[in-house]
């Protein structure tokens, strides 16, 4: 049985109200690339629809959650005649998964790089010499603390820890 | 006109010769690149953007405050990275709260941004110089048959990126005509390259970038290229697995844009690291005598 969570509901409309102009005429699904070669299985209109009625569980916590076979490519949020912003409605629910921990381990992986070393992709030994022979300067990033500190401030190192517990 | 490079996460760690390419790309062109201390991850759209919203914003935010050329501002070699610095911009340019925000967590590193470092895309720097481009063409890439995959976040959301046409982008195209070679038309153009639900899925990702490599195949097409470094390695590190897995026999040689304008400035393909490729663009030099062997 599904449940219906209306402070979730409010919560993603209050943040995003183009949620509630959304009519269902399936503009997204069709022009999905993901739709398409998952054959309707990853299905943003169905995604939008479950955010108008509230059905946060479904989302985040199910067996079959799907939104995070979103590609991110955009076109939905280019054709939908009514203006939702799609994507962007996706990145809050992603976000609220985020903080329960519910996250694919591809995206802990590079949270969790850049904890480390402010990159996605710390430099290896071998690359530096590899750029030293293409004669490219030496990169110099950012301290790792300072990316630590802001990473406190936005609770996303604590939230990194709850992936997989 | 001068900007500060804004180098990313993947291409200086991973690809650094697409890196080689394009400074000496812009050498020629006259156009000053000014590398400047301290950027972290941008961070990824596809990535950090899609699990903390917030962390995006101020991380991005750090970095465009970094750069203090109110000329011509940061210039990027990636997609990923354009788009999430464009981004930022566009937030807490229509958001004051959001603004505000990020500066209250900025404060604790001893920083500020105001939203106002322009960001640009390499190759809008490369259209906008489309007649120095077409100047400094002294081997025109005859034979060339070239595939061009914009990929998404070049172009959309076309509210932020605000440059080319999201769905019939004429860019790029110019770009490729101007160094001689030919841009083909394929079914898929336009399509994504799967490479972000690679984090989730990694069959989804395969399947995606095999009907791309299909239609482009089908197409006649002799070559590939990419303005992303996330697009570059989808599509040229999975050729290998593709064969494997399927039994095709992909072959295809994939450039990064600043790669082929090199190539048609005269820099030598050992100058900007060509042997790092891991489909080898040989046949396709031999086929169309760019390089003859020996």
């Amino acid at each position: 049985m599904s449940v219906i969570n209306f402070d979730f509901r409010n919560e993603v409309i209050s943040h995003n109200a183009s949620l509630s102009y959304c009519y269902q005429c399936a503009t997204c699904s069709g022009a999905c690339p993901v739709a398409l070669a998952t054959a309707g299985k990853y299905n943003p209109r169905k995604i939008i629809e479950l955010s108008i009625l509230g059905l946060q569980e479904k989302l985040i916590e199910g067996a079959d959650v799907s939104i995070w076979l979103c590609s991110t490519c955009q076109t939905c949020v280019e054709l939908c005649p009514q203006e939702v912003e799609l994507t962007e409605i996706f990145t809050l629910i992603k976000n609220r998964a985020f903080e329960v921990g519910k996250i694919p381990e591809g995206f802990q992986l590079q949270g969790q790089a850049i904890i480390d070393n402010g990159v996605a992709i710390p430099y290896s030994k071998a690359i530096e010499s590899r750029r030293e022979n293409l004669g490219l300067p030496m990169v110099k990033t950012a301290p790792v603390d300072e990316i630590k500190t802001i990473l406190k401030e936005t609770n996303f190192e604590n939230n990194i820890l709850k992936v997989g517990k | 006109m001068a900007y500060d490079v804004f180098l990313g996460c993947v291409i200086p760690a991973r690809l650094p010769y697409l890196e080689a390419s394009a400074r000496k790309v812009f050498t020629r062109l006259g156009i000053q690149l000014n590398d400047v201390e301290g950027f972290s991850c941008c961070p990824d759209p596809t990535g950090i953007e899609q699990i903390d919203h917030k962390t995006w914003l101020a991380l991005g935010s750090r970095n465009l405050s970094l750069s203090k050329n109110k000329n011509g501002g940061i210039i990027s070699f990636c997609s990923g990275c354009v788009e999430t610095l464009k981004g930022v911009n566009y937030y807490i340019n229509k958001d004051s709260e959001a603004m505000k925000e990020v500066n209250t967590i900025l404060k604790k590193v001893g920083k500020k941004y105001d939203g106002k470092t322009k960001v640009k895309h390499f190759a809008e720097v490369l259209y906008e110089n489309l007649a120095k481009v077409r100047k400094n063409v002294t081997t025109p890439l005859y034979g060339f048959k070239v595939a061009i995959h914009y990929g998404c976040h070049y172009l959309r959301p076309s509210e932020v990126i605000d440059w080319d046409d999201p769905f019939e982008p004429k860019t790029i195209d110019e770009l490729v005509k101007a160094l001689g070679a030919e841009s083909i038309d394929y079914d898929m153009k336009m399509e994504c390259c799967g490479n972000p639900v690679e984090k989730t899925d990694k069959d989804l990702s395969l399947l995606l970038i095999d009907n791309k490599l299909k239609s482009i195949q089908d197409a006649g097409a002799n070559c590939v290229v990419v303005v992303c470094p996330a697009c570059y390695q989808q599509f040229e590190f999975n050729q290998r697995e593709l064969n494997k897995k399927n039994n095709t026999n992909y072959d295809i040689p994939i450039f990064y844009l600043s790669e082929l304008l090199a190539l048609a400035f005269g820099i030598k393909p050992e100058e900007i690291g060509l042997r790092f490729h891991r489909v080898k663009p040989n046949a396709l030099f031999e086929s169309t005598g760019f390089i003859k062997e020996g």
